[in-house]
């Protein structure tokens, strides 16, 4: 018997019988449904993050001031005092550096424009902060060299922090807001970059670093220089220039570790796809679990439907079927149960993957890959499930089962 | 393998020795006891004898369902003892139609699909298959029939399904088992009669029976008592347990 002719025959059965298939089948179902959406949230997580962290910056490298994290606390008091405008200064004249910005930080600053006010965090710092942190301008202009130099009161707002002062950027630039009570004039507004939480890249306002220094922090320490690497793969290179610049300048001895932290837009990367992989594999493993489990179910109905139909395998036997037709009846059967069973779960896969990853605030599709991957694991399920009832009705001896009441 | 000239000298089934031993545990019952025949092409035989002498022990060995424990059966000539499962199957296929007393009918198919069936074994294309199906079953009275499912058919009719079934392959040989054994004389009739036509045609028909007229018709008699073999003569119904005539 020809598999087409084994596939009418499954067929006709298991239209016979649809609701069993349906029953049957719905192990499979959700197990495929759920491959194919949490493999959808899974990808989504990471491209969020990837986008996330591409848009910090431009082959971006943040120096931080401070030795490394020990035990999950910065090293020495004072640590964060180490880096200066000279470092900077020092650093934007190595070779491979495109663009250097120094940042200073000043937290929880009080925006107020008319009768709203917001709070967000406030960083001086240069022109070159647009191409370091990849910020784009969507209404006036950045910051300018000539502001910078005359420590002009000029702030560019996030869209975000715009929003939060119930303005639109139109409204918002030109305007005069007051920062702590200092007034500033708004030139500009930032393109969204998207984001949300804790550091929302779109809440946020920059003045010139010089401005700060005057009216704010009156220091020249820098908790932050962002440097952006001409050559992604010269980036290695550039960090230990940079370390063996900021350790001279410094005066570090050689037993002593470095009082500066260097992360590269890449290990933000590496850590977190490594994180959302871990994530992603463990919930591939739950839908592995409950499709195993609709497996189960589909070899327990197969061996039900042999013991049912003894008779049906003898009077078949006596007709001329060997073995090998029966067995493949009844495995053609187990699979087009199963393939059944992924064809209706990747459509409700597909269907609950944007509701679930709304739920968990990522925003998930269903992945190729992941169809693919439950699709073949169904099939693999299904010849698994099918084979053990399949061997058994194949075996039957004729006699017996003609027999069998 | 029965194409050539001397096929007539071979018969078409032959038993030497036959012997047939179930095994159940420690104890072995002996179904059939070194029994032995010959039935010829186109021969019609009838098989009788008292409930559990071993009737159809035998005929699952002639049907090559069943392998004798001891002994030698050919099947035109070829000693079965050579043939591997697969080709027994085949041969089952091609050679030899079933009717069983109990129909045995795929019950979700149709008539047409029932008698099909063994055509799909035979690697025949559907459009051929459902030609010839459909001309078995006019064959046996069936032409308005065909998409009815066994379950709506009367018990005479899912008989003349079965016969359609045994038929569509062209077998040389027909083997039923008590096929009038569940139904009511009226529906004995029906049957009765297409068997009559079947031995009309040629047909090599071997026949379990307890009806008086299946085994009248017969050109021989084989009677079975307790694993062995008595051959009689047509028509001879001293051959015939008298306690299992009530059914004609
Ligand atoms: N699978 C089996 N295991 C053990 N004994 C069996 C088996 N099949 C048949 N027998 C025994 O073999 C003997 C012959 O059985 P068989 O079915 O051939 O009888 P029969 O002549 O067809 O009887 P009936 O007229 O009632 O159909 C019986 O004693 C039966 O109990
Ligand atoms: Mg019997």
């Amino acid at each position: 018997m020809s598999y087409v002719e084994a596939l009418r025959l499954a067929l006709r059965r298991l239209r016979t019988n649809a609701l069993r298939t349906g029953l049957t089948s719905l192990g499979v179902i959700i197990g495929v449904a759920s491959l194919v959406a949490l493999i959808g949230v899974g990808e989504g997580t990471q491209t969020a993050l990837t986008k996330q962290i591409a848009g910090l910056g431009t082959n971006l490298l943040s120096v931080n001031a401070g030795g490394s994290l020990v035990g999950g606390i910065r090293g020495a008091a004072g640590s964060s005092s180490t880096l200066s405008l000279t470092d900077a200064t020092a650093i934007a004249a190595l070779p491979g550096v495109l663009a250097v910005a120094p940042e200073m930080a000043v937290p929880n600053v009080v925006i107020v424009s008319g009768r709203a006010n917001t709070t967000t965090s406030m960083t001086g710092t240069t022109p070159a902060e647009q191409t370091v942190r990849a910020y784009e301008i969507q209404t006036g202009s950045f910051i300018s060299d000539l502001a910078v130099a005359k420590g002009l009161r000029v702030a560019v707002l996030g869209p975000t922090t715009v929003t939060n002062l119930n303005l639109t950027p139109a409204e918002v630039v030109g305007s005069t807001v007051t920062i702590d009570g200092i007034p500033f004039t708004v030139i500009g507004v930032t393109q969204p970059k998207g984001g949300s939480g804790f550091s929302n890249p779109d809440d946020v306002v920059f003045t010139p670093i010089s401005a700060v220094q005057s009216r704010f922090t009156g220091a020249s320490s820098l908790r932050t220089v962002g440097v952006s690497v001409a050559d992604p793969n010269n980036i290695a290179y550039v960090t230990s220039e940079i370390q063996a610049t900021l350790r001279l300048r410094h005066a570090l001895a050689s037993t002593a570790s470095d009082d500066f932290t260097m992360v590269s837009q890449n290990q933000l990367l590496s850590v977190a796809s490594s994180t959302t992989a871990t994530i992603r594999n463990f919930l591939i493993g739950i839908a592995a679990i409950a499709l195993v489990v609709g497996g189960i179910g589909i070899a327990n109905t197969m061996l039900v439907s042999v013991r049912e139909r003894v008779r049906e395998i003898g009077t078949r036997k006596a007709i001329g079927a060997r073995r090998r037709d029966i067995g493949r009846q009844f495995l053609v059967e187990a699979v087009i149960v199963t393939l059944g069973g992924a064809v209706v779960g990747v459509l409700l896969g597909m269907a609950v993957t944007g509701p679930v990853g709304s739920a968990v605030s990522v925003p998930a599709v269903p992945t190729l890959g992941g169809i693919a991957l439950a699709f073949g694991s169904a099939l693999v399920v299904g010849i698994v499930a099918g084979y053990l009832p399949a061997r058994q009705a194949s075996r039957l001896d004729p006699v017996e089962a003609l027999r069998y009441e | 393998m029965v194409a050539d000239q001397s096929a007539a000298q071979v018969p078409l089934l032959e038993g030497r020795g036959l012997t047939r031993i179930y095994r159940m545990g420690d104890t072995e019952v002996a179904a059939l006891r070194g029994v032995d025949f010959r039935i010829d092409l186109g021969e019609n035989v009838a098989i009788i004898g008292p409930s559990g002498s071993g009737k159809s022990t035998l005929l699952h060995i002639l049907g090559l369902l069943d392998r004798q424990s001891a002994g030698q059966y050919l099947f035109a000539g070829v000693d079965t003892d050579t043939l591997d499962d697969d080709r027994l199957a085949v041969l089952r296929n091609r050679a030899i139609g079933f009717i069983f007393q109990s129909f045995n009918l795929v019950s979700g198919e149709s008539a047409l699909e029932n008698v099909a069936s063994p055509l799909v074994y035979a690697g025949v294309k559907r459009r051929e298959r459902l030609d010839r199906a459909q001309e078995s079953l006019v064959r046996v009275g069936l032409g308005d029939r065909l998409h009815h499912d066994p379950s709506q058919l009367s018990g005479g009719q899912r008989q003349r399904v079965a016969i359609a079934r045994a038929l569509v392959t062209r077998p040389a040989l027909i083997l039923a088992d008590e096929p009038t054994g569940n139904l009511d004389s009226h529906s004995s009739a029906e049957v009765f009669a297409l068997l009559e036509q079947l031995q009309d045609q040629g047909l090599t028909l071997v026949t379990i029976t307890h009806d008086q007229r299946i085994a009248n018709r017969a050109q021989r008699i084989l009677r079975v008592e307790d694993g062995s073999l008595i051959d009689g003569n047509a028509g001879d119904s001293s051959y015939l347990d008298h306690a299992e005539q009530g059914v004609s």
